[in-house]
């Protein structure tokens, strides 16, 4: 498939609000962004940009993440503003690090999902039952989480074989699935260094080798949530309070009964999330979220709220974090990547006639491509901050054409829909 | 129907009705009784309360005394779902649609078709396009509500309650919005539904219609029913007498006040909107001082983008607009709201007032930088809640006070606020869509006579609305707007409603 076939693939992708793109155009975007990505690794001779061993980091790193945006999303969608998935998170990996050294990992999942949920219930009492602001309640949440944490960790963990006042025990990690054969294969033909076909073998190899089944099971919540809140009557329900609460009561939906419940699945993905952070680095730490939270909504905004979306913006925080744990090489490619990225976003905004965010964003990705061309390494300090950049820059200038759900955030009384 | 006796149990039968709002009585002992089968007009000044015994009905809120008895049967509805079973649905005079779902999610929420755990997409568009067609509703079930004008969310909303088979059709104010050939497909609608041996309760401030089309009308004031009456037995006249005690107004200027300078003009402009679609196409006009320029058109025809791109809501593709000889084609709203452009919105919940908000903060919006609301950078409260009680008496809104919430005024006073606020700060231009919408006879009156004063005072109107009358009656010239394009000019001396029905449905043109 040649690049110019490409261009005219994307072409025909409308930029229209409200209609759905076909799966044709995400499958042309996905081989797009793949060409790109090999061009940029023939040029700069990092060959992490595309091996396997980053995809699986990717995969491990955006899992979190993805469970975060989808907690916002649970939340944000019947109305909610979920701030607190940072504190519900923090909840989740103390669980899975208290049940998890002690009865296997699963037990840990488990246990992590149960305190995300007691979290979720405290935002749900405060701001549904007691009209307390949203963001307020989330903040308290957020403050209250860790150090509660920290207390049990200190009682339970400081005398537990090979814990201390702030870690836990080891815990196993769950176990992981490759697909026989297919691996080996894979592996031949990426270290061949194939234009394009190696690179899709290593990202192949990355999500069919070692694939954690915690990964798996984020999948399933990832689709069943795209399945519950469009394609179910209950899941119209929950949205419909986020929408309009005042025309949901007066269909006779119990708004305060869906924002429960919805508050309690945030809650428990958010506590998924920590779990899966936990268990998949071994132990529980503390501070281990580090704001994974907030990025998490950051990645359900730029996926519209929506959990496909979401799911592409936690891949995509994932990647750059696999990128800066690879060190500083791998971010130096990637500022070229970056300048590409930009360079694309400002022919699309051009296109669908936003001068100025395009005019930002070519001359930012002009920069980016400059800097890659004038330096050979990426000052150390900036490396950890690589995702927090392409947050901003991602949210900032590619997401222009949002719709969050209407009321979010707003206080909801019964009874005084006008 | 159930129940057979020798006559029929009334439908709905209220008695001794009474709610109470902080500082107000909303209803006070409050009797009708509705008969299966008929149409039931409810008539009354804003603030009388209709709206609230409608709630009360449709179970959103409970009453403080009284008793409601549906098909004879007593019954106490804790919320709307109870009310919905029993047969009972209502079109709310504000629009309850959730504007990011689509027509179909808006219908069936609520009452979902299921196939195992999931909605049944299927079966809801069958039913959807079944009940449109059955009622020439004309609903497309697979829109985004946001998509849609203010007419087509009305038939939504009438689609809604049949959809969950609702025997009584509460309609609070459906006509306040439509055009007049949509209010005639609105009357078949109900006289069909009626010969099914459905009964309706129905809502307006419109004489006339009521007059054409129900069978019984009941007259509430100041909270409770003044009279019953059969609409063989009275006039137009003397129902407004019986509702606000004072005679029918007309809308008519006297003598022209148009001057020849001109306030407002606009060149060749043109918005295509998201889906690229020309939505107003290559549209010029000038409105002088004291002129009051008129567009008739049915709804959806690009007034809506009119006016948004002449407030700078929304951004032009081509053309220019000219305030007072200075180009604001791209100044920001502030600026032309600063420059004096009052702005009256269509639907005043979404555009016009913030219903979580006191009056007086309300008063403030859109004029916050200047006197009386502000002294520098500074909000000036005391200034702002002075003139809100300036409003308050010279609009006559009827409200306990000024730091109540906007969400606690009846529709007809929440319009009258907002009419106020624009035509306070002396404007020099002001864009009315549906300025007396929701308003009751004796008030838009008073708003009529209010622009009168302000046009003798050189002020320049582009007035939009749906009322015919009211068009032909305050406008100094009229335009008709079709398909984005002003296609043709009357003169409202000499034109009729008819004449303007047809030209507004573009019939007898080519295209
Ligand atoms: N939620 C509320 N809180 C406080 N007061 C309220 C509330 N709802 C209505 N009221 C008051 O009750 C009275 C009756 O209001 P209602 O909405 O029933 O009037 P209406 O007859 O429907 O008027 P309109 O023709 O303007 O719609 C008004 O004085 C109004 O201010
Ligand atoms: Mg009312």
């Amino acid at each position: 498939m040649s690049v110019g076939g490409l261009a005219v693939g994307l072409e025909v992708a409308p930029a229209d609000r409200g209609k759905r793109l076909s799966p044709w155009v995400y499958a042309l975007v996905a081989v797009a962004a793949l060409v790109v990505l090999s061009v940029v690794r023939l040029l700069s001779g990092a060959t992490d940009l595309t091996s396997a061993g980053t995809v699986q980091a990717a995969l491990t790193a955006a899992v979190p993440l993805a469970m975060a945006g989808l907690a916002g999303l649970w939340a944000e969608r019947a109305g909610v503003v979920n701030i607190g998935l940072e504190g519900m998170m923090v909840l989740g990996t103390f669980g899975a690090g208290y049940a998890g050294y002690q009865w296997g990992p699963w037990a840990g999942v488990v246990f992590g999902l149960l305190l995300g949920v007691v979290g979720g219930l405290l935002h749900a009492v405060a701001t549904v039952t007691f009209g307390v602001d949203h963001i307020i309640s989330g903040v308290a949440i957020n403050l209250l989480a860790p150090g509660a944490a920290l207390f049990l960790s200190k009682l339970y963990f400081s005398d537990a074989p090979g814990g201390g006042q702030k870690q836990s025990p080891r815990i196993s990690d769950a176990p992981k699935v490759t697909i026989p054969g297919l691996s080996s294969l894979l592996a031949d033909i990426e270290a061949k260094r194939w234009f394009f076909v190696s690179d899709l073998a290593g990202v192949l190899r990355g999500l069919t080798t070692e694939v954690s089944l915690l990964t798996l099971l984020a999948v399933l919540v990832i689709v069943g949530t795209a399945w519950v809140l469009w394609r179910t009557p209950f899941g119209l329900r929950l949205r419909s309070c986020g929408e309009s609460p005042a025309a949901a009561e007066s269909l006779g939906v119990n708004v305060y009964k869906y924002k429960y419940l919805a508050l309690v699945a945030s809650g428990a993905f958010a506590g998924l999330g920590g779990a899966f952070l936990a268990v998949s680095s071994g132990q529980y730490r503390d501070g281990q979220t580090g704001g994974r939270g907030f990025i998490g909504l950051a990645a359900m905004i730029f996926g519209n709220w929506r959990p496909g979306g979401l799911a592409t913006g936690a891949g995509l925080f994932g990647y750059t974090d696999a990128m800066a744990l690879r060190g500083s090489s791998a971010v130096h490619a990637l500022l070229l990547l970056l300048g590409i990225a930009l360079v694309v976003v400002a022919v699309i905004q051009y296109r669908s006639g936003h001068q100025l965010l395009s005019g930002v964003a070519a001359a930012l990705g002009v920069l980016f491509g400059y800097w890659y061309f004038s330096t050979d390494e990426v000052p150390p300090e900036l490396v950890g901050a690589a995702p927090y950049v392409v947050t901003l820059l991602v949210l900032g200038l590619a997401a222009q054409r949002l719709r969050p759900p209407r009321h979010a955030g707003e206080p909801y009384r019964r009874g005084q829909g006008v | 129907m159930p129940h057979q006796a020798d006559t029929p149990a009334p439908a709905v039968e209220l008695s001794g009705i009474t709610k109470r709002f902080p500082g107000v009585i909303a209803n006070s002992d409050v009797n009708i009784t509705v008969r299966a089968g008929t149409v039931h007009a409810l008539v009354g000044e804003n603030g009388a309360g209709k709206s609230t015994l409608m709630k009360i009905l449709y179970g959103m809120q409970p009453p403080d005394e009284g008793t409601i008895a549906v098909d004879g049967h007593p019954v106490s509805f804790g919320s709307p779902a109870d009310a919905i079973r029993a047969g009972i649905g209502m079109v709310h005079q504000h629009f309850m649609l959730a504007d990011n779902l689509t027509v179909l999610e808006n219908v069936v929420l609520g009452s979902e078709p299921r196939k195992g755990l999931g909605l049944d997409f299927a079966a809801a568009r069958a039913k959807i396009r079944q009940i449109s067609d059955a009622y020439g509703l004309g609903v497309r079930p697979d829109r985004l509500v946001d998509d849609l004008g203010v007419g087509e969310r009305q038939r939504v909303e009438i689609l809604k309650v049949l959809y969950r088979g609702a025997r009584t059709l509460i309609l609070d104010e459906p006509t306040a919005v439509l055009v007049p050939q949509e209010v005639d497909e609105l009357f078949g609608n109900l006289r069909d539904l009626k010969a099914e041996g459905l009964t309706i309760l129905f809502i307006s401030h419109k004489l006339d219609e009521v007059l054409s089309v129900a069978d019984d009308i009941t007259v509430m004031r100041r909270g409770t029913t003044v009279a019953s009456v059969s609409p063989s037995g009275v006039t137009a006249r003397k129902l407004a007498e019986l509702m606000v005690g004072s005679e029918l107004p007309v809308p008519e200027l006297r003598e022209s006040t148009v001057t020849d300078q001109a306030v407002l003009d606009v060149r060749g402009l043109t918005v295509v909107g998201a889906d690229g679609r020309t939505v107003l196409d290559d549209v010029s006009f000038t409105i002088h001082a004291g002129e009051v320029l008129g567009i008739a058109g049915v709804e959806g025809n690009g007034q809506a983008e009119l006016v948004e791109a002449l407030m700078g809501i929304r951004v032009p593709t081509a053309g220019k607009i000219t305030l007072a000889d200075r180009d604001i084609t791209r100044a920001s709203t502030r600026h032309r709201r600063e420059a004096g452009m009052g702005y009256v919105p269509e639907d005043r919940h979404r555009q016009g007032v913030l219903l979580e908000a006191t009056l007086w903060e309300n008063r403030v919006l859109g004029h916050q930088t200047r006197p009386p609301n502000a002294r520098g950078p500074l909000l000036d409260r005391r200034g702002a809640k002075a003139d809100t009680r300036r409003i308050v008496e010279e609009y006559d809104v009827r409200t306990p006070g000024i730091e109540v919430n906007a969400a606690a005024l009846s529709g007809g006073n929440q319009q009258k606020l907002i009419v106020g606020r624009e035509m306070s700060g002396d404007p020099v231009v002001l864009i009315a869509s549906h300025p007396t919408r929701g308003v009751d006879v004796g008030a838009q009156a008073a708003i009529w006579e209010h622009i009168r004063r302000a046009r003798a005072d050189r002020l320049a109107v582009l007035l939009i609305s749906a009322d015919l009358d009211e068009l032909i009656g305050m406008s100094d010239t009229l335009a008709v707007i079709l398909r984005g394009r002003l296609v043709a000019d009357h003169d409202p001396a000499t034109v009729t409603p008819e004449q303007l029905g047809s030209a507004m449905t573009g019939a007898g043109r080519e295209d």
